[in-house]
């Protein structure tokens, strides 16, 4: 990952959503995106060029445009029509961003486009959100790295965070995914947390 | 046999498939994939079906497919008929608000500027204020802001007239029960004319009394008996101890009328006057629960 002094960046054309500039790279603000917030708080993936990455709930395609600027291709998954206006946009000016319109619950949607992936990063609203990661597993390479971003708001606003986060983490580690790092994301976002974890045999 | 966008894979041997980005993308949604012996696509066996020569033709070419059927997607559910009354509902309910708001913020101003002034025993709504103070407020900013409210009110004025066919249009079972205007509020509450048919009727009924209905689940606080539907005449005009009761029974058929709209979107004349006196019924104070 490319810091300057303390400041995470990526190398890429700039202007994506306004994002300041620091030395000709784009700052990737860890308050706006969970990705750039868990490289700040803990160690998270190293994102390397020849990575292939799939992406569960690309939204406006922020986080997405900073992922690009690291890896080869991202296939970038979203669901609701208004924020895919946005990801087509960055889609167009980066020939490594292919936009999806499609429910990450439903991986066959997109199954006959996506290859298998290095990287599995998933952010989306839903109260499955460890069912939807283990449906999508079939993407993602043996001893390749998943990425949850854990909205315990959203999986269930009555239980106290903590809970979800043990309950997310005992599901993922029953069917046999090695959890590496879990962390939560304050100060930049409450209440969500995210688990890193490897993929060592297929699930 | 293994199907992905360039074409059918059998046992090594490859099927490519030819044609545009957007026929691509058409073929795509056409697959049906399993995704208990998923093989991914990958980009050698397309080159070697002479899909692409190299990795880097391989990506340009799945983008623009990617970009051609997402385009495509976004297009079709734009293109669904509830999709702008969605919008057009929500911005005459916060028009709504801000008219409100600014109306209050103006009798506010008016009374610094005279006084003497005051609102008591003159029965005098904000909105009525704010026509007069734009009819004699001068050129100042306040009688500017007066007329713009107006301008606004006219504007929510032609709205909600258009709201309310358009509702009629997309929606005309529900509309037929409970008017235009509060059938496209049920809609933007639930989100889309496909979420609403799928709404159970007791959660129809309490639509809109979300406040009230935490409460009624956390505390001891009574049930909601209803939320929008409370605008319909049918509702807030019926005696009290009914109430209820017609609430009840007009989710019960709203529920069914948007089921109608959404699987048949044609108007069912006969379910219609049925619903209709069931509905009249519940309103009256002997009406039988049974019938």
């Amino acid at each position: 990952m490319i810091h300057i002094g303390e400041v995470l960046v990526s190398k890429g054309e700039g202007g994506v959503y306004g994002e300041r500039m620091l030395d000709g790279y784009r700052v990737w603000d860890p308050y706006r995106s969970k990705l750039a917030a868990l490289y700040l708080v803990g160690t998270g993936p190293e994102l390397v060029p020849d990575m292939k990455v799939l992406y569960l709930g690309a939204a406006n395609g922020t986080t997405v445009s900073h992922v690009a600027d690291y890896v080869e291709v991202v296939y970038a998954v979203e669901f609701a029509p208004r924020p895919m206006q946005d990801l087509l946009e960055v889609a167009r000016r980066r020939k490594n961003v292919m936009p999806i319109l499609a429910d990450a619950s439903s991986p066959e949607q997109y199954a006959p486009l996506v290859e298998t992936v290095d990287l599995l990063y998933q952010d989306v609203a839903q109260p499955d959100q460890a069912a939807i990661v283990l449906r999508n597993c079939a993407f993602l390479k043996t001893g390749g790295h998943l990425i949850l971003m854990l909205k315990t708001r959203s999986v269930d606003i009555r239980k106290k965070p903590e809970q979800i986060f043990q309950d997310t983490l005992d599901i993922l580690m029953s069917f046999g995914i090695t959890v590496c790092e879990s962390t939560w994301l304050a100060p930049y976002h409450q209440d969500h947390a995210a688990i890193v974890c490897t993929l060592d045999h297929p699930v | 046999m293994q199907s992905c966008w360039f074409g059918d894979v059998d046992n090594g041997k490859c099927i490519p498939f030819s044609g545009d980005a957007a026929a691509y993308a058409r073929r795509v949604r056409e697959i049906r994939t399993s995704m208990d012996a998923l093989v991914p696509p990958d980009w050698k066996i397309a080159a070697a079906c002479g899909i692409c020569r190299d990795r880097a033709e391989y990506l340009s070419l799945l983008q623009k497919v990617c970009i051609a059927g997402s385009e495509q997607a976004v297009r079709e559910q734009y293109a669904a008929k509830d999709v702008e009354l969605l919008q057009m509902v929500r911005t005459l309910d916060e028009m709504d608000t801000v008219i409100n708001v600014l109306s209050e913020r103006v009798a506010d101003w008016y009374q610094i500027r005279h006084p003497s002034f005051s609102r008591k025993y003159r029965r005098t709504p904000a909105h009525m204020l704010v026509k007069s103070v734009s009819e004699r407020g001068g050129g100042g900013a306040l009688g500017k802001v007066a007329t713009g409210i107006t301008g606004l009110s006219d504007t929510r004025t032609a709205l909600a007239k258009e709201v309310s066919a358009r509702a009629c249009e997309v929606m005309p079972n529900t509309s037929a029960l409970i008017g235009g205007l509060v059938a496209a509020r049920l809609l933007s509450h639930a989100g889309g004319l496909k979420a609403l048919s799928r709404l159970p009727a007791s959660t129809i009924q309490v639509i809109g009394a979300r406040t009230a209905l935490f409460m009624h689940i956390r505390t001891r606080a009574p049930a909601p008996k209803h939320g929008i539907i409370f605008q319909h005449r049918r509702v807030h005009n019926a005696p009290r101890e009914v109430r209820g009761k017609v609430a009840r029974v007009l989710a019960g058929k709203l529920a069914i009328a948007a089921r109608l709209d959404f699987y048949r979107g044609s108007v069912v004349p006969e379910f219609i006057e049925k619903a209709q006196a069931r509905i009249d019924l519940a309103g009256t104070v002997q009406g039988d629960d049974k019938q």
